[in-house]
């Protein structure tokens, strides 16, 4: 019988914890924590490195990614810099996450409602996290290829319409270099 | 009082470093440091050097033992590694093989 496994206020361990059953962690983990069942994480402990259960319900400090089969609960207290994964994910106010956040996994309540959820997922995950850090880099990378690239740049913003319409017009004004390339144009021929 | 426990099933690969009592019914390889006492439980294997205050050894333990207190081996208990510690108990039915050093 797997028993409950608890890692003391005042220990630390340098290396791998694996196996079954649940675990508490009280004090600290530097390194990857993998078990079948629950962990959790109590205020005083921290871990750097990933952690990977059922059920994880974290309000200590954690640096890594944190995997969950079933749930991620993320108390108010707790501060995680690192990815979380899992069908059910929980972050309390007062809790700090600096990372990726995904809901994806096997839902453990049945087919029936994972396309309805993935329905709803798909989209407001378009929307919301990814335009943010997605358009500061797309400018900078569209704006110097529209100035160099002659008529394919002023194709390839139209064709990318969201993010075309509002970047297109400031490169495509000062790249009037395209009045003198036609004339270069004219004077080859 | 919680201490640290390494329950059935867990395994821990490096160093375990605690100032509360530790108790193995897992497993433990690398090395196990306490300030307090250590407990291997009969489904308890460790291979490591274990340092504390005492050990009581009812399952495997392969490493040496360092105790500034007592060591006991129990029944069904086995040991394999030097042993140093100002007292040691064997009970009967215990396995053991290695030094002993009783700082006399």
């Amino acid at each position: 019988m797997p028993d409950g496994s608890v890692i003391g206020p005042s220990s630390v361990v340098r290396g791998n914890v694996r196996g079954e059953g649940n675990l508490e962690i009280l004090g600290r983990v530097e390194g990857d924590v993998s078990v079948t069942g629950d962990i959790v994480l109590g205020e005083s402990a921290g871990v750097r490195g990933s952690l990977s259960g059922a059920s994880i319900t974290v309000a200590g400090q954690v640096q890594g990614d944190i995997r969950g089969s079933e749930a991620v609960l993320v108390e108010g207290g707790a501060k995680i810099i690192g990815d979380l994964l899992a069908p059910r994910i929980g972050v309390a106010a007062g809790a700090l996450v600096k990372g990726n956040v995904r809901t994806e996994g096997e839902a453990p309540l049945g087919a029936g409602r994972r396309p309805v959820t993935q329905g709803l997922r798909s989209p407001s995950f378009a929307q919301k996290p990814v335009p943010a850090p997605a358009a500061a880099p797309a400018k900078a990378v569209e704006a110097p290829r529209a100035a160099p690239s002659e008529p394919e740049a002023s194709e390839k913003p139209a064709a990318k319409k969201a993010e075309g319409e509002r970047q297109a017009p400031p490169p495509v004004v000062p790249a009037l270099a395209k009045g003198a390339k036609a004339k270069k144009k004219k004077q080859r021929e | 009082m919680a201490g640290t426990l390494i329950g059935d099933g867990l395994t821990v690969e490096g160093d375990l470093t605690a100032e509360e009592e530790v108790v193995v019914n897992g497993s433990v390889r690398g090395k196990l440091t306490t300030t307090d006492a250590v407990s291997v439980g009969s489904s308890g294997v460790v291979e490591a050097d274990i340092t504390g205050v005492s050990l009581s050894v009812a399952g495997q333990v392969t490493g040496d033992v360092t105790a500034s207190e007592r060591v006991d081996l129990q029944s069904g208990g086995r040991l394999i590694g030097d042993v140093k510690a100002s007292r040691l108990t064997i009970a009967d039915g215990a396995s053991f093989k290695g030094n002993v050093d009783m700082d006399v």
